[in-house]
């Protein structure tokens, strides 16, 4: 195999910080390469590097033996490196077609042509084994076919070097097999990806090889199977998972006062009929396929959407639950699903994050002094490791699992009763990770209830005490957490009954 | 504050341009800088008071432009308002043609309506703004637009198209009266600025509004009730185009439909913008606004100063600010930035 292309001896440094101490990269013409390294390892720093985006300091890009320098998104696209980015950066409102070939439109007659377009477009396609109607508009179609047409736009000008980066954090088993699919196919035509996930089975299913980065500095360059997931894991994070992943499941007793009841509650649209008890300090696992109805339940339980139907009660009272607002005030709080849109507020500091739901609590006119504030954040960054110099940088600058945590102490600092955390883990490193399962188990030994969401089941068979299961848009079971498989659940999500 | 982190903000760098153009202003004609004190009217008088004093309205107005702005939206009815408060006063202020000839010291209604129902209603009119954008769901811009239309219609209609005057005494203070040596409109913007930035920065509200306009959806989700935030603010600035109405109505003791507050809602963008509050929401400052609006008034004020054909005005207004804004542009920034960043790390090295 040829190598197609080599990073050498890269060094990146921002104000204070070394992103990148003299990492080398190496990529062979057809082949998957994962990229590991926990968030603000440098992964993204590399990448950035190589499109154009971030400008080295130190260190030689090799493509096919010519160097290169890319000084833009553009001119890396034009010497052959394509990025597919997890949040897809096409067009949605240009039909499948058009974002493929946008740009760069066929001509005929001096116009552009449409016919020509189409067609090459359905034969891009095709080869991915899809059929679908390509003059419909992006937004039509799931984020996986999005995330195709950008692929597809990579192989038509020719890329030789792709890179994925998170392309399956939003895409459900199917749609990463048939990705995997297309990636396949790419690699045996001779391209090399570059691939970037958090998931570690998904980097066994695909990669050849894998370079670890941690801390800016290369760790190393594994074939696949030089490294077993324990190996793999304990040289990302630097130390002995075992420790981490020693976690203990809540201890309920079975005379603990029941916290939060709901009974036959229904939304105006999706949930007709959920009924659920939970206890104190009792961890309650939600697993189910995405759009089973955790997120809606969820909602309800929250006052983000009303209840049409059925009522929820809390310690014996009965709740009205109108607004977030209303939820909050009653103990209850909620870690949305989509950190980026309905959680973190980006352009405001951590303190500000931190003390939001406190302060909302209390409303504006008795306001937090500037000092509790800032002893409030300096806390909760203590208590929960969050990774900065102080409580004023921008939230919005963080990793994710630092995003993810400086929520969660938005809510550990509003004191709740029950806390609702939906996809906590998602998108997250397996050290942050493992640091959230410990931290919501913490609190539920001191006597908070919590429903846990959340699409790994492993994560959920680990941590809950009690496991209800939602398939299409139902509650079809209720199983005891400590004594289940992972086999059992996937059973009754496939076909219903418990 | 290292320097770096002060060449990092707009605020410094809407600082750096009114020093500018003073200084301009000094090495053409030092005496811009004279300050005398007149004994007949107990004022000061000097450009620079003028500057400050004609200022007055775009800098009420952008104290809530600068809310509203940080909510991610913008109001362009607040110049419309403007003509609204005025006609109100004044037709409480009208004197009956079939007792006097001629307009004197004198009020049909109470000074108390005079004074209060323009404000009353201004703040309404900025409550029905907020209404629409927070229970409504429509953009600020479209729905500020329809009171920006529709507002000097109101005006012409409540003083039957027409325009009076008044020489009502109590009435020309507000515009034209003083208060320790300064006039009258200085001390209401002081009240003003001090106000809105001990109700912002002093309570939670800043914060809420900063977060709101930063994520909406978050913020709610936070427990944020994000309807009453933007209620109030729409509100806060409806009020407040009401103060400043009334004192442009003061100035020239009478209302002008047509051409009261006309480009106001320009003027008071401009102001909050050159102060460094993003036009996308979020971070605001207050402070910054106030440095933007006496920049505006500045320019014009510059102008007529050194006698610059009139014609020319709103050009040399706009070149200004063009290069103003370039100034704080984030790569002009960035760059000076970046300069003062290498010397501070010299230094400590």
């Amino acid at each position: 195999m040829s190598e197609l292309l080599s990073m050498k001896g890269i060094t990146i440094e921002f104000p204070g910080v070394k992103a990148l101490d003299n990492v080398d990269f190496s990529l062979n013409a057809g082949e998957i390469h994962s990229l590991l390294g926990e968030n603000g390892a440098g992964k993204s720093t590399l990448i950035k590097c190589l499109t154009g985006v971030n400008h080295m300091d130190e260190g030689k890009i090799y493509l096919e033996g010519k160097e290169i320098r890319p000084s833009s998104p553009m001119e890396a696209i034009e010497t052959g490196i394509s990025t597919v980015f997890q949040e897809v950066n096409l067009c949605p409102n240009l039909s499948v077609a058009e974002n493929i070939f946008v740009g760069r439109q066929p001509m005929k007659h001096r116009q552009i042509n449409w016919r020509e377009i189409n067609r090459r477009a359905e034969e891009l396609m095709s080869r991915f084994h899809l059929d679908i109607d390509v003059t419909r508009p992006l937004s039509y179609y799931s984020t996986a076919i999005q995330q195709m047409t950008s692929i597809a736009r990579a192989v038509d000008i020719q890329a030789k070097v792709l890179i994925l980066d998170e392309p399956t954090s939003s895409l459900d088993e199917n749609e990463v097999q048939l990705l995997f699919n297309v990636m396949r196919e790419l690699k045996d035509n001779g391209m090399g990806i570059i691939f970037i996930t958090h998931f570690l089975d998904q980097i066994y299913a695909v990669s050849d090889r894998m370079t670890i980065l941690r801390n800016g500095h290369l760790v190393g360059t594994y074939g696949i199977k030089e490294l077993s997931k324990v190996e793999l894991v304990t040289k990302m994070v630097g130390k002995d998972m075992d420790v981490i992943f020693n976690l203990k499941r809540a201890d309920v007793k079975p005379d603990s006062r029941i916290t939060l009841q709901a009974n036959h509650i229904g939304d105006s649209s999706h949930i007709k009929d959920i009924s659920l008890t939970l206890k104190e300090g009792e961890l309650l696992g939600f697993a189910g396929l995405l759009g089973s109805g955790r997120t809606e339940t969820a909602e309800m339980l929250f006052g983000a959407s009303r209840i049409v139907q059925g009522e929820i009660i809390l310690d014996g009272t009965k709740l009205n639950l109108t607004k977030p607002f209303d939820a909050i005030k009653a103990k209850i709080a909620f870690c949305p699903e989509d950190r980026k849109r309905d959680g973190i507020i980006g352009d405001l500091s951590i303190r500000e994050n931190i003390m939001l739901a406190v302060q909302s609590r209390k409303g504006f006119m008795k306001p937090m002094t500037r000092q509790e504030q800032t002893d409030l954040a300096n806390k909760y960054i203590t208590l929960l490791g969050i990774a900065t110099p102080d409580c004023e940088k921008k939230a919005g600058e963080l990793s994710g699992g630092n995003q993810q945590k400086v929520i969660l102490a938005r809510w550990m600092a509003a004191e709740p009763e029950v806390l609702i955390l939906d996809e906590p883990t998602r998108g997250i490193d397996i050290g942050a990770k493992a640091e959230i399962q410990r931290l919501m188990l913490e609190m539920c030994g001191s006597g908070v209830s919590v429903i846990f969401i959340s699409s790994e089941l492993d994560e959920i068979i680990r941590c809950s005490n009690r496991i209800v299961i939602m398939r299409d848009r139902e509650k079809v079971a209720e199983i005891d957490g400590s004594s289940c498989t992972q086999q059992d659940i996937l059973k009754i999500i496939a076909e219903g009954a418990a | 504050m290292k320097v770096s982190r002060l060449m990092q903000s707009k605020v410094t760098w809407a600082i750096i341009a009114e020093a500018l153009i003073l200084l301009v202003c000094f090495i053409i004609r030092p005496e811009f800088f004279s300050i005398s004190y007149q004994p007949s009217t107990g004022m000061l008088y000097g450009s620079l008071i003028d500057i400050v004093n004609r200022s007055a309205e775009i800098t009420i107005i952008s104290m809530g432009m600068t809310l509203v702005i940080a909510l991610g939206g913008t109001d362009l009815s607040v110049g419309a308002l403007v003509a609204v408060a005025g006609a109100i006063s004044l037709k409480f202020l009208r004197w009956d043609v079939l007792t006097y000839n001629t307009p004197g010291d004198y009020t049909v209604y109470p000074y108390v309506l005079v004074i209060f129902v323009p404000l009353i209603v201004c703040a309404l009119m900025g409550l029905f703004n907020g209404f629409l954008v927070a229970k409504g769901g429509m953009q600020p811009i479209i729905a500020t637009l329809i009171l920006m239309v529709c507002g000097r219609g109101v005006a012409q209609i409540l003083t039957d198209g027409k325009q009076f005057t008044t020489g009502y005494s109590p009435f020309r203070v507000i515009g034209q009266g003083s208060f320790m040596y300064l006039p009258m409109p200085i001390i209401i913007t002081i009240i003003v600025v001090v106000a809105v930035a001990l109700f912002t920065r002093k309570t939670a509200f800043g914060a809420f509004v900063e977060s709101v306009g930063v994520n909406p959806s978050a913020s709610r989700l936070s427990g944020i009730k994000a309807d009453t935030v933007i209620l109030i603010v729409f509100m806060i600035t409806g009020l407040l185009s009401g103060i400043a109405g009334l004192i442009y109505s003061s100035r020239i003791m009478s209302n002008d439909s047509n051409n009261a507050g006309l480009n106001f809602e320009m003027d008071a963008i401009l102001a909050v913008v050159i102060g460094g509050t993003n036009m996308a929401g979020g971070k605001f400052s207050l402070a910054g606004t106030v440095v933007g609006s006496l920049i505006i008034r500045t320019i014009v004020t510059f102008v007529y100063y050194f006698g610059i054909v009139s014609e020319a005005t709103m050009a040399f207004k706009a070149l200004i600010i063009a290069v103003v804004i370039v100034l704080q542009s984030e790569p002009v920034r960035e760059y000076f930035a970046k300069r003062a960043r290498k010397k501070e790390g010299v230094s400590h090295a």
